[in-house]
């Protein structure tokens, strides 16, 4: 009896042992209402995340038609996340462990990875308390944490992170005098001319019903500028803010006035400022669309789009001009650094005009004399509205934008040469620029179907999965080369993640390979 | 195929053990001259490749024996045993259907020193190799991939067999019944585990394997049997 009793404790012993919890956790894309996507495309590396394992699997491609993966742990409790403009960082956001209950408790963080061809996490930032929001600066110097979600939040807290510095000197807490109003958006400036000093990077707050200023080398120095009322005398907010950097000019649309509100960053005028804020309201004649700072033969001007005019307004003085459009564009995109200098006109910028209610697209000349501003918009009628208008970045064809229509189409409009080139699909497709700025991948999320349209050809090339693609990514390789990415995620039962790459040089799915199983790896 | 192999060899392992046999005489038939048993093999697999296949650590096999005395004096022998254990464990990963089918076959030298007439402790240290088949169901490639390898290894134990049935005497040439019970440690090498879809599985074209790492199935184990000796 003794003998079975031993044997069966032995068995007992033998018996015993787990395996680590996650192998019991499916993976399911994140849903993009989340705060997070269920992938992010970095210049080197596609970072697909796994929240149920609060981790990122990072793909990369070792050489073109090949791919490796790798797990990379994140905080607990994801808020949200996003790449840099140059999409050479990931930024992630996590709440940590809340209630915080032990000394050992992971805090709230903001985590940075490096998104190159060897992904690594490049630096984390502990907070004190965890924020839900994260807005980026497009130079990659700032971080604005907001909006915590503790029981008691204070939605004018913000917490400005210094990404050249590391630890928790990086951080400054700062809450915003408020008078009833939490943060909406936020613009971070290039440096600013602001007189009698050194230019000033600003970070510009736009609230309900107010403007905060900071000044980023002095991140506890702001000034609060009250927004204008509407015209009916009700209280407005902030629609959109533009800036010019050599003047140190600020104009912004408000709402429900056909007025524009310009702020010029003057030098103090009083002991302890670091600059002085003069402000102006300037009537431009109905409800501006949209507004853009622009330099003609005369110098600064802010342009407004009302109506079928094209209202100019010299911030100095408040004098407006106004030009007749052929239709009533509601967007504008200051080219004239896109174009080659041969078709740069002098003295002034050129302008691309835009609607999502009009066929026609045009480009707006301010380089001319005051007397040709009625000559100075050439429309072409390219048969489809445009929804947005997509920059290409690089070097090769920095005079090259991609038009959005609302429709199923899209357009690669050559800028120097004025030529559009249609490209019609059966579908809406998501439009993937790759990062080299040299070709655009389209797809729809769901399907097998694919494409590239390289610019230098504007041949498109149709591929076709064998799995649904939900995302496409454009990588290099860290042999060379470049690698397109399908993703294949959540497809099948169970959900995993996998992924078709072909080459984008040379893409075909004649030598495409495919990968799954990607979920599985680095389990613990 | 790798069962008409593994037949094969065993089929080979009893013949050399029944050519082999010599008489023991000082306890008679107490002292088994040829063995066959048929157990279960329990194993703890702590080793972080087999958490694909299973929730827990154990695998459990069943197990084939047999054993011949080769030679005996007084109350010990030595005896040339084999065995062929055989075990399948499905499970899930992430969701994901698994499986591993393991055949393991070890044969090697057996000491034995008998206490008392109807119990008698051994040690056996025994070379071993296995097949194993490792396979997943990818919902991504919506096909089943595979990986098969071979490994090789020692299995080391200690245990005890006490005769449940028997004629007292030792003369007597009718089959004894024993309950063998043993524990060791049982060594295996790594292999590694690189899940590939079969041609004709359905996965896309060029399908890359999926690398769930390494595996090693070394770890103690026990083993009860019961077997019968003539």
């Amino acid at each position: 009896m003794r003998t079975w009793a031993w044997l069966a404790g032995g068995v007992l012993v033998l018996g015993c042992g787990g395996r680590p919890s996650a192998w019991d956790s499916s993976y399911q894309p994140v849903s993009t209402g989340q705060g997070l996507a269920p992938a992010y495309g970095l210049t080197g590396a596609v970072a697909v995340v796994d929240s149920s394992l609060e981790r990122l699997t990072v793909l990369r491609s070792p050489s073109p038609l090949t791919l490796a993966a790798q797990s990379i742990p994140l905080g607990k409790d994801l808020a949200t996340a996003q790449t840099s403009a140059d999409r050479k960082t990931l930024f992630v956001l996590s709440r940590g462990v809340q209630p915080q209950r032990n000394p050992g408790d992971e805090p709230a963080q903001l985590l940075l990875i490096d998104g190159s061809t060897t992904p690594k996490v490049e630096r984390s930032y502990a907070l004190n308390e965890p924020m839900d929001q994260l807005a980026l600066d497009p130079k990659n110097e700032w971080a604005v944490l907001y909006s915590g979600s503790g029981v008691v939040v204070n939605p004018n807290e913000l917490e400005l992170v210094d990404l050249s510095t590391a630890g928790s000197d990086a951080i400054t807490q700062k809450t915003l005098r408020s008078f009833g109003g939490k943060p909406n958006r936020f613009t971070f400036t290039a440096p600013l001319a602001v007189p009698g000093g050194d230019p000033k990077r600003f970070l510009i707050v736009e609230r309900d019903s107010d403007l905060v200023l900071i000044d980023l080398a002095n991140p506890t120095s702001d000034v609060t500028v009250p927004l204008p009322l509407t015209d009916t005398g009700g209280s407005a907010t902030s629609a959109q803010v533009v800036y010019d950097a050599d003047s140190a000019t600020i104009g912004v649309r408000v709402t429900g006035t056909t007025s524009v509100f310009l702020l010029q960053l003057a030098a103090p005028t009083q002991a302890g400022q670091d600059f002085s804020v003069v402000t102006n309201l300037v009537d431009v004649g109905g409800l501006p669309a949209t507004i853009d700072f622009v330099h003609n033969a005369q110098g600064l001007r802010l342009v407004a789009l009302v109506g079928t005019s094209a209202v100019l307004v010299d911030p100095v003085t408040a004098i407006t001009q106004a030009a007749q459009m052929p239709v009533a564009f509601t967007g504008i995109r200051r080219i004239t650094d896109e174009l080659n200098p041969s078709a740069t006109a002098p003295n002034g910028d050129v302008a691309l005009l835009y609607g999502a209610n009009t066929t026609q697209i045009a480009y707006f000349n301010l380089g001319g004399a005051p007397g040709a501003l009625y000559r100075s918009i050439e429309p072409y009628d390219i048969g489809v509205s445009v929804k947005d208008v997509i920059d290409i970045p690089g070097d090769d064809f920095f005079d090259h934008k991609i038009l959005e229509t609302p429709s199923q189409d899209f357009y690669v409009l050559d800028l120097t040469n004025r030529q559009s080139a249609p490209m019609q699909t059966q579908t809406g497709l998501a439009l993937e620029v790759a990062p080299d700025g040299d070709r655009v991948w389209a797809y729809q999320s769901g399907t097998e179907g694919f494409a590239t349209v390289d610019f230098r050809t504007l041949h498109p090339i149709s591929l076709q999965a064998e799995r649904a693609v939900t995302n496409v990514f454009d990588i290099a390789a860290a042999s060379g080369g470049r690698s397109a990415v399908a993703l294949h995620l959540g497809i099948g039962e169970p959900p995993g993640i996998g992924a078709t790459v072909v080459d984008a040089l040379a893409p075909s799915t004649a030598t495409a390979r495919f990968y799954s199983g990607f979920d599985l790896g680095g389990i613990h | 195929m790798i069962c008409r192999k593994l037949q094969a060899v065993l089929g080979a392992c009893a013949l050399s053990l029944t050519s082999a046999l010599v008489h023991a005489e000082s306890l008679g038939s107490h002292q088994p001259h040829l063995e066959a048993s048929l157990g279960a093999r329990v194993s703890k697999v702590a080793d972080a490749g087999y958490d694909p296949f299973a929730n827990s650590d154990e695998l459990a096999q069943v197990s084939l024996g047999l054993g011949g005395t080769l030679f005996a004096h007084d109350r010990f022998s030595l005896a040339a045993v084999g065995f062929w254990d055989y075990g399948t464990h499905t499970g899930e990963a992430r969701g994901a259907q698994t499986s591993l089918v393991v055949h393991r076959l070890s044969v090697g030298p057996e000491l034995r020193y008998h206490l008392i007439t109807p119990l008698y402790v051994f040690v056996h240290a025994l070379p071993a190799f296995a097949h194993s088949e490792a396979s997943l169901d990818d919902g991504v490639a919506a096909a089943t991939l595979s990986a098969e390898h071979w490994s090789y290894g020692l299995d080391g134990a200690a245990g005890a067999a006490f005769e449940v049935y028997g004629k007292p005497s030792g003369q007597s040439w009718r089959p004894r019944l024993w309950v063998i019970a043993e524990g060791g440690y049982g060594y295996l090498g790594t292999t590694r585990l690189s899940l590939k879809a079969k041609a004709d599985s359905g996965a896309p074209e060029r399908t890359a394997p999926v690398d769930l790492g390494s595996l090693s199935l070394a770890g103690p184990y026990l083993r009860v049997s019961a077997a019968v000796s003539f």
